[in-house]
């Protein structure tokens, strides 16, 4: 099998090449990379005027299957994921049953087989079915194909459990990923707790609560010497606590959502649950951190947090409602959106190079042996209509918006499984 | 056109306010016809417990000539079983023009306006409204001092749970009412002051210096909830009582939205002060919402 990428602008932020070049993928991997490669028999795929970039790793994703397929499965959420550029998600815990045990990994990993579209990386649970008491198997699961552990929106309350954790796991490089939210201090939270919510009546959630987490995690991985990882920061402050664990040489890094860079506690004056998500939509000086975090550095991944759920579930009262939304297919826009003076060199770091990193999985790189996965993009416009996702979940505050960048094809181990809106799974397994 | 709601007292202008508070006055004068609301059918729907605002609501109703029907559907059926569209198609299709509705969730009243093709009167929202509550107030108000503009108010105690509070500082900003909010930081937190809204925190530095203080009920499940501490600490601090009368001017005029705690952010000294006007403000309700009903229904010209 092979695919030639032709004529596009190809920028790979871990060699630092910026050139229109022509790439060569045989049998998944690279073979030449050229200002002229002669395609043969190869499948071409003409990428003039477009970006050519080592495939994006979306390592924060609910794909929601086993247990809630209404919302999503993985079939759906990985032609989400093609369709929006990315290559390869790192999907959360927290399915019904957990990813818990090797069993229920193995099934993950079967049927993102079977769909045959995107990579997908489990990420193993810290507590068995997330409780936050007993430990779950570490080793077991990263041997079963876990590349990370997180209990995800369930932050463990309990110290001691968190510690022990990550103590006993401090031999496997796999990250603990922390969603760092105190459920005491968060309450009945619909909202961030501030101006907004004063005004309009409804339960608020302080910055607070994220920060103290943050602190306390830093604070548990320098103990315990783990490599951390902070997921969705949403406060400024949060920032200051990751710059502060990095002074003492702990090994933590961060990533940002589109949302949290994009938008803000005002969208509740309709008391419409689309914008309601965790952490919560916060204040201007938080954002403007987290925009001056990507640009200085401090931040070193985009992660979509995408969580799928029904329009008729997120039609119910705030309260009711449950939160997420879809972001996969509008990542790609939307963070050129939120920051459109960032290089693209920096863009496709934290997009594709800084998760496989952070993840320790392949790909991020597009040089001659890198993986066959790329990700082609162009700077066009287009309108934002999430009835035409490929997502189950049709619900997001971006619905209609109109971005500057968009996916326009999307290869997996040199298989095309997105081109011309269209997502195609690829002809034959191959193993994630 | 879409039929018009209030949901939150910015809902009509600064001069469609005035205008409903001439009509209430005009009604509290003389009772008008019965047949403002002829052949309208207006449901009551509340979803909360209530007495005071759902008697002087029907009372309204009927003194207009409305259909009424009143509901009580308890707080786990309408609106989660069948979604909130299908809920006000449903009203709708049955005849009802006018929806008053209570519910212990911020925002149902916005959310049942969207979709319901009559007019909504929120009657209380959660922690988030209660226009005709403020609307009452300031009827009170315009009747002891004649005017708004430049009359000073401190609203007093759990303002972060209080929806009475919201619409008033809304209404008042709007007619020029100078606002000062009183409370303890757990209770009133510093996101609540804004252009025209200052927070204090001692009580006995604002009573000399307002026309009117409107004392807010303080529910004891603030403790539990460790919000607040024991009730002597928050009464030192917050409660109207005999001595802190002598501090508030002899001019001045006592609200309260009711129902009142006596023994908390009141004494019984103050009920029986002559400058306490809760009676005043109970009364003033019906009228207050007798010209809501004629306002939404039959319209109003308003001059600019």
């Amino acid at each position: 099998m092979r695919t030639l990428v032709r004529g596009g602008r190809v920028i790979d932020p871990a060699s630092g090449l910026d050139a229109v070049r022509d790439i060569l993928i045989e049998n998944r991997f690279v073979t030449q990379i050229g200002e002229h490669v002669d395609p043969g028999d190869a499948r071409v795929v003409d990428a003039a005027g477009c970006i050519v970039a080592p495939g994006f790793i979306d390592m924060h994703v609910h794909l929601r299957e086993p247990g809630q397929t209404h919302k999503e499965t993985i079939a759906s959420g990985s032609a989400a994921a093609v369709a929006g550029g990315f290559t390869a998600v790192a999907c959360m815990p927290n399915t019904d049953p957990a990813l818990d045990s090797p069993g229920v990994v193995a099934d993950v990993l079967r049927r993102a087989e079977a769909a045959a579209l995107a990579r997908v990386y489990p990420i193993g649970a810290i507590t068995r079915n997330r409780a936050g008491e007993e430990l779950a198997p570490y080793h077991l699961l990263a041997d079963a194909g876990c590349v990370a552990f997180s209990d995800d929106g369930a932050t463990i309350a309990n110290p001691r459990v968190l510690r022990n954790a990550a103590r006993y796991a401090a031999d496997i490089d796999a990250v603990f990923i922390s969603h760092c939210e105190d459920a005491h201090l968060k309450g009945d939270a619909v909202m961030h707790e501030g101006a907004a919510s004063a005004r309009l009546g409804l339960e608020g959630s302080p910055g607070l609560a994220e920060d103290i987490i943050v602190a306390r995690d830093l604070l548990i991985a320098e103990d315990a010497g783990k490599r951390w990882h902070i997921a969705h920061v949403s406060t400024a402050r949060s920032l200051d606590l990751v710059r502060f664990a990095r002074s003492r040489g702990v090994r933590v890094t961060c990533e940002v959502t589109p949302h949290h860079l994009l938008l803000l506690d005002d969208r509740f004056d309709g008391y419409r649950a689309d914008a309601k998500v965790n952490p919560p939509l916060r204040e201007d000086g938080d954002r403007a951190a987290l925009l001056a975090g990507v640009r200085d550095g401090t931040i070193d991944a985009f992660a979509t947090d995408h969580a799928p759920h029904g329009l008729d579930e997120k039609a119910q009262l705030l309260e009711a409602a449950p939160v997420g939304f879809t972001g996969l297919e509008i990542a790609v826009g939307a963070y050129a959106a939120a920051l459109p003076d960032l290089s693209l060199d920096r863009y496709i770091a934290l997009m594709s190079t800084n998760p496989a990193r952070i993840l320790g999985v392949p790909g991020g790189s597009l040089g001659v042996g890198s993986l066959g996965d790329v990700t082609i993009f162009a700077e066009r416009a287009w309108t934002i209509d999430a009835r035409l996702f490929h997502s189950k979940g049709k619900s997001t505050p971006f619905d209609g918006a109109t971005f500057g960048r968009r996916p326009v094809a999307t290869l997996v181990d040199g298989f095309v499984v997105f081109e011309h809106g269209r997502v195609m799974p690829r002809d034959e397994g191959v193993p994630a | 056109m879409v039929p018009r709601s209030l949901i939150d007292i910015d809902d009509v202008s600064r001069d469609e306010i005035i205008h409903v508070l001439n009509r209430a006055a005009s009604f509290k004068e003389a009772a008008p016809s019965r047949d403002l609301l002829a052949g309208v059918a207006v449901l009551n729907l509340f979803f909360e417990a209530s007495t005071r605002t759902a008697t002087s609501f029907t009372l309204a109703e009927q003194r207009v000539g409305a259909d009424v029907i009143s509901f009580a559907p308890g707080t786990s059926s309408l609106g989660k079983g069948e979604t909130i569209a299908d809920t006000a198609i449903t009203l709708r299709g049955i005849g009802i023009r006018v929806i008053v509705v209570r519910h212990p969730e911020s925002g149902f009243p916005r959310r049942l306006a969207e979709t319901f093709d009559g007019h909504v009167i929120n009657a209380g929202d959660g922690q988030h409204a209660h226009p005709t509550q403020a609307l009452l107030d300031l009827m009170t108000l315009r009747n002891e001092f004649g005017r708004f503009e430049g009359l000073r108010v401190a609203i007093v105690g759990d303002i972060l749970h209080s929806r009475v509070a919201r619409s008033n500082i809304v209404g008042m900003k709007q007619l020029g009412i100078d606002v000062t909010l009183v409370g303890p930081p757990t209770l009133l937190p510093e996101s609540f002051a804004s252009e025209g809204v200052r927070i204090d925190r001692d009580l006995d530095a604002v009573l000399g210096s307002v026309d009117a203080v409107m004392m807010l009920r303080i529910q004891r499940e603030r403790i539990s909830t460790g919000l607040l501490p024991a009730l002597d600490d928050y009464t030192r601090n917050y409660q109207l009582n005999r001595t802190r009368l002598r501090g508030l001017r002899t001019d001045a005029v006592i609200l309260h939205p009711g129902p009142y705690n006596r023994g908390i952010e009141l004494t019984d000294d103050v009920l029986d002060d002559p400058r306490s006007r809760y009676v005043a403000q109970v009364g003033n309700g019906v009228f207050v919402r007798m010209a809501v009903l004629d306002f939404l229904v039959n319209g109003a010209t308003v001059a600019a």
